[in-house]
C-alpha cells in the first residue's frame, strides 16, 4: 500500500490564515523571544522533511508497519438502521482509526513529529502535553522506539480520569509532570509544556493538536492528514465518489483536520462536533465555536477562544480530549469562511452513545468519538437523503474510559 | 525616550549607580494591599513594573503564576489595574516611572488603540508584552500607538536570540531593552552573567539604549554583579514571593521595603 501524497491546498501566509473578506488573521507566533529560534528551527526541519524523499519513504514505511495507518472503512448497517434505514438516509461508513497502534488518531502526528525530531531536528528529548493521554501515549511509544527522552505534561484532573493511558505512557518510559495550575486540564498542561521548553531549548516540543505557535498548526495537520488521504482513497474505491458528508469531533481540531484537510476542495459537507457538556446554555461545556468564543491570543496563537473578560475560560466536558477552550487557527478560519459547519453533543448524549456502540456495534469507542457519532446520527436523520454516503471518524478506542463508563452503566440500569 | 525613564537613567548616571526596577502583580493579593505594596516599591525602586495577570501565561514560574491566580481571584482585570496605577501615581510624590507587564491577550481584548490611550490617561510610562512578536499585526499597531503618546515600548531579548533578531527588536524598542539572563522561566534559576555580557555586547554594538537585566536576580550580590554590566536590574519573583508568603501579614509592606532597601545597596557602579 502506498500513502497518497500530501498536497498543500490551504497554505497559511507568514504563519496566518487570512479571511479574504474580513481580513481577520488566524495563527501567528505569539511567544517569548526565547523560543523564536526554536520555532524557526522546527519550521526549517519540517520544510526539509517533507521535501526529503528518503525521509518521507522511511517515515511512511513506519506509519504503515508500526502505527498501522491502513485501517479499514467499516460500513455500519447498525448505525444506518438507528438513523432510519439505508433506504431513507443512505450509507454510513466508520473510519476505524481506533485500530491504530495506541488506539487513536494521535500516533500519526506524534510519530511523524518525533521521527523528524530524531533525524532532522536532532533532538534527544521530546516535551509534550496531553489531555486524554492518547497523545502522550503515542509520543512516549515513538520516543521508546526512537530512543529519545520523553517528558509529558498532564493536568491533574485528566491524570485521574484517564489513568490507563497515563500509566501506559509511563511504561513506555515517559517522565510524567502533573500540572496543578488553573483548570488542571489540557490548557494549563500545554502552557506548562511550553514553559518547560523554554528551560530546555535543545529539546523538541511535540504538539498534539493543530494549535500552538506557527509552524505547529500547519505541521500537525500535514502529518495527521495521512489519515484523511487514505480514507478518501478508500471511500472512492468503495463508493466511487468522495463522501457526501464527513463528521469529526473537535476539541482543538487535530482529529477534524486529519480527516477534513484532504477533502477541503471537494464537495463533501464537513461537520465538526463539539462537546456541549451539560448543555451550552448552562455555561458548563467544552464548545468553543458554538459556546460564545471570541478572537483571542493564547499559547502562541490567535484564534477563537472562550474567555471570561481577558482570561481563558474553563472548559467543562466529560471528554478529556475535548477539554480545550480554543480551536486551532486553521479550524477557526475554515469555520469563518463557512467551509466547516459545527454541531454539538451533550455529555449525557455521548455517554448513552458509548453504551449503544458497545451493545449494538461491538466496539468500545473513545468517549470523544461518541460525541461525533451522536451528532452525525441526528444530522443524517434530518437530511433523509438515501443517495448520500456518510463518513464518520471513529477516532479512538475507549479502554481508558471503561472505569467511568461501567460506573455510568450500572448507575443507570 | 519617555521623560520619566530618561530622568531615571540620567539621575542614576549622575550618581554613578544602576537602577532597580521592581515587579509585582497588580491586585496581588487584593486591590487595597497591592496599592500599599506599589507605593512602598516606588519609595525604593527607580521604576515599578506592574503585572496584569493572565491565567494562561507561557513564561512565568509557579511563583508568578500563583500571584496571577491570587489577583484574578481578587477580581483583577485590565481596567482595575489601570485604575490602581493611576491612584498610586497620584499618591506618590516623585516621578518614578510605572510600566505594565502582561501578555498580548489582555491588550488585544481591551483593544490596542484603547489600551494605548488608557496608558496615557493612567500615567503609565511603559509597556512590556512577554509574548509579542515583532512581526505580528498587533505588535505593529501597538508600537505605532505607543510611539504617538511617548509611552516606552520595552522589548525582550534572550540568550537564544542572534544579532539579526536583536537588531530587529531594537528598531521597535524604546526607552530601554529587557535582557532575559537565561533560557528558562522567571525566577527559576540563578542569573547567568555570561549570557548577560554576551547579549549586552551585541546590543551596545548596535545601539546606545539603556539595558535592563531580569530573570534570576534576587540578592544584593546578584544586583551588584548585574549592575557592573547593565544600566538597570529587574527583580520580580523575590518580591512576589514575599507577597505570597505574607499576604495576610500586617508587616507585608515593611518586609518588601527592607528587602528592596537591601537590594539597593548593590546598585553602586
Amino acid at each position: 500500500m502506498k500513502i497518497p501524497p500530501f498536497k498543500e491546498i490551504n497554505p497559511p501566509k507568514n504563519g496566518y490564515w487570512i479571511n479574504p473578506k474580513t481580513k481577520e488573521t488566524y495563527g501567528g507566533q505569539y511567544i517569548s523571544p526565547l523560543l523564536i529560534p526554536n520555532l524557526q528551527k522546527v519550521e526549517k526541519c519540517f520544510e526539509k522533511a517533507i521535501k526529503d524523499k528518503k525521509f518521507m519513504r522511511e517515515l511512511e514505511e513506519k506509519l504503515l508497519t508500526f502505527i498501522g495507518v491502513n485501517t479499514p472503512l467499516l460500513r455500519s448497517k447498525e448505525l444506518e438502521e438507528i438513523a432510519g434505514g439505508q433506504k431513507k438516509v443512505g450509507k454510513i461508513y466508520l473510519k476505524r482509526t481506533d485500530l491504530h497502534h495506541d488506539s487513536s488518531h494521535k500516533p500519526v502526528n506524534s510519530f511523524s513529529s518525533c521521527y523528524m525530531a530524531k533525524h532532522i531536528f536532532k533532538a534527544k528529548k521530546i516535551i509534550c502535553e496531553t489531555g486524554a493521554s492518547m497523545h502522550s501515549r503515542s509520543v512516549a511509544a515513538a520516543c521508546a522506539m526512537l530512543e529519545m527522552d520523553c517528558e509529558v505534561h498532564i493536568g491533574a484532573v485528566d491524570a485521574e480520569k484517564v489513568s490507563l493511558n497515563k500509566d501506559i505512557s509511563e511504561l513506555y518510559g515517559a517522565k510524567i509532570v502533573v500540572v496543578h495550575e488553573s483548570t488542571k486540564s489540557l490548557l494549563p498542561a500545554m502552557a506548562s509544556a511550553l514553559r518547560s521548553w523554554q528551560s530546555n531549548p535543545d529539546a523538541m516540543y511535540v504538539v498534539g493538536s493543530v494549535a500552538g505557535p506557527s509552524p505547529y498548526p500547519r505541521m500537525v495537520r500535514t502529518w495527521a492528514s495521512v489519515i484523511g488521504r487514505i480514507a478518501k482513497q478508500q471511500f472512492k474505491q468503495i463508493t466511487g465518489k468522495v463522501p457526501s458528508t464527513l463528521f469529526c469531533v473537535c476539541g482543538g481540531g487535530s482529529n477534524l483536520m486529519s480527516m477534513a484537510y484532504p477533502l477541503l476542495k471537494d464537495k463533501t459537507e464537513i461537520f465538526a462536533v463539539e462537546s456541549a457538556g451539560e448543555g451550552i446554555p448552562t455555561g458548563r461545556h467544552g464548545a468553543t465555536i458554538l459556546g460564545g468564543s471570541k478572537m483571542g491570543i493564547l499559547l502562541g496563537f490567535k484564534s477563537k477562544v472562550v474567555m471570561k473578560s481577558a482570561q481563558i475560560a474553563e472548559s467543562l466536558t466529560e471528554a478529556s480530549g475535548l477539554d480545550f477552550a480554543a480551536v486551532g487557527p486553521e479550524v477557526a478560519y475554515l469555520h469563518d469562511i463557512r467551509r466547516i459547519k459545527f454541531r454539538s453533543t451533550t455529555d449525557m448524549e455521548a455517554k448513552k452513545t458509548f453504551l449503544m456502540c458497545c451493545e449494538k456495534l461491538g466496539i468500545v469507542p473513545a468517549i470523544e468519538a461518541c460525541y461525533v457519532i451522536n451528532a452525525a446520527l441526528k444530522e443524517i436523520k434530518k437530511r433523509k437523503n438515501p443517495r448520500e454516503n456518510h463518513l464518520i471518524h471513529l477516532c479512538g478506542s475507549g479502554e481508558s474510559n471503561v472505569n467511568r463508563m461501567i460506573k455510568f452503566k450500572r448507575e443507570n440500569e | 525616550m519617555n521623560k520619566n525613564f530618561q530622568e531615571m537613567f540620567a539621575k542614576a548616571k549622575q550618581e554613578k549607580r544602576g537602577s532597580l526596577i521592581g515587579f509585582a502583580t497588580g491586585m496581588d493579593p487584593n486591590y487595597k494591599t497591592s496599592k500599599k505594596i506599589l507605593i512602598e516599591m516606588s519609595k525604593h525602586c527607580g521604576a515599578v513594573e506592574v503585572g496584569i495577570p493572565f491565567n494562561t501565561s507561557t513564561s512565568d514560574s509557579s511563583t508568578i503564576m500563583d500571584a496571577n491566580m491570587r489577583a484574578i481571584k481578587a477580581g483583577a482585570n485590565t481596567e482595575k489595574i489601570f485604575k490602581l496605577i493611576k491612584e498610586v501615581k497620584s499618591k506618590i510624590k516623585n516621578n518614578v516611572p510605572f510600566l505594565i507587564m502582561t501578555y498580548m491577550n489582555p491588550v488585544y481584548r481591551y483593544s490596542i488603540k484603547k489600551f494605548a490611550k488608557k496608558c496615557k490617561t493612567s500615567n503609565v510610562d511603559g509597556l512590556i508584552i512577554v509574548d509579542s512578536n515583532n512581526n505580528s499585526p498587533e505588535d505593529k499597531e501597538l508600537s505605532k500607538e505607543l510611539k504617538k503618546i511617548n509611552v516606552a515600548y520595552v522589548k525582550l531579548v534572550a540568550p537564544t536570540n542572534n544579532e539579526a533578531f536583536i537588531k530587529e527588536t531594537l528598531k521597535k524598542c524604546s526607552s530601554w531593552i529587557y535582557v532575559v539572563s537565561y533560557a528558562g522561566l522567571t525566577g527559576s534559576k540563578q542569573v547567568n552573567l555570561g549570557n548577560v555580557k554576551k547579549i549586552s555586547k551585541l546590543i551596545r554594538k548596535n545601539s546606545k539604549i539603556p539595558i535592563g537585566v531580569g530573570f534570576g536576580i534576587r540578592t544584593k550580590s546578584d544586583v551588584s554583579k548585574v549592575i557592573k554590566i547593565a544600566d538597570a536590574t529587574i527583580v520580580g519573583s523575590g518580591i512576589v514571593d514575599i507577597v505570597g508568603k505574607n499576604a495576610k501579614n500586617h508587616n507585608l509592606t515593611k518586609k518588601i521595603g527592607s528587602y528592596l532597601k537591601n537590594l539597593k545597596k548593590g546598585l553602586n557602579k
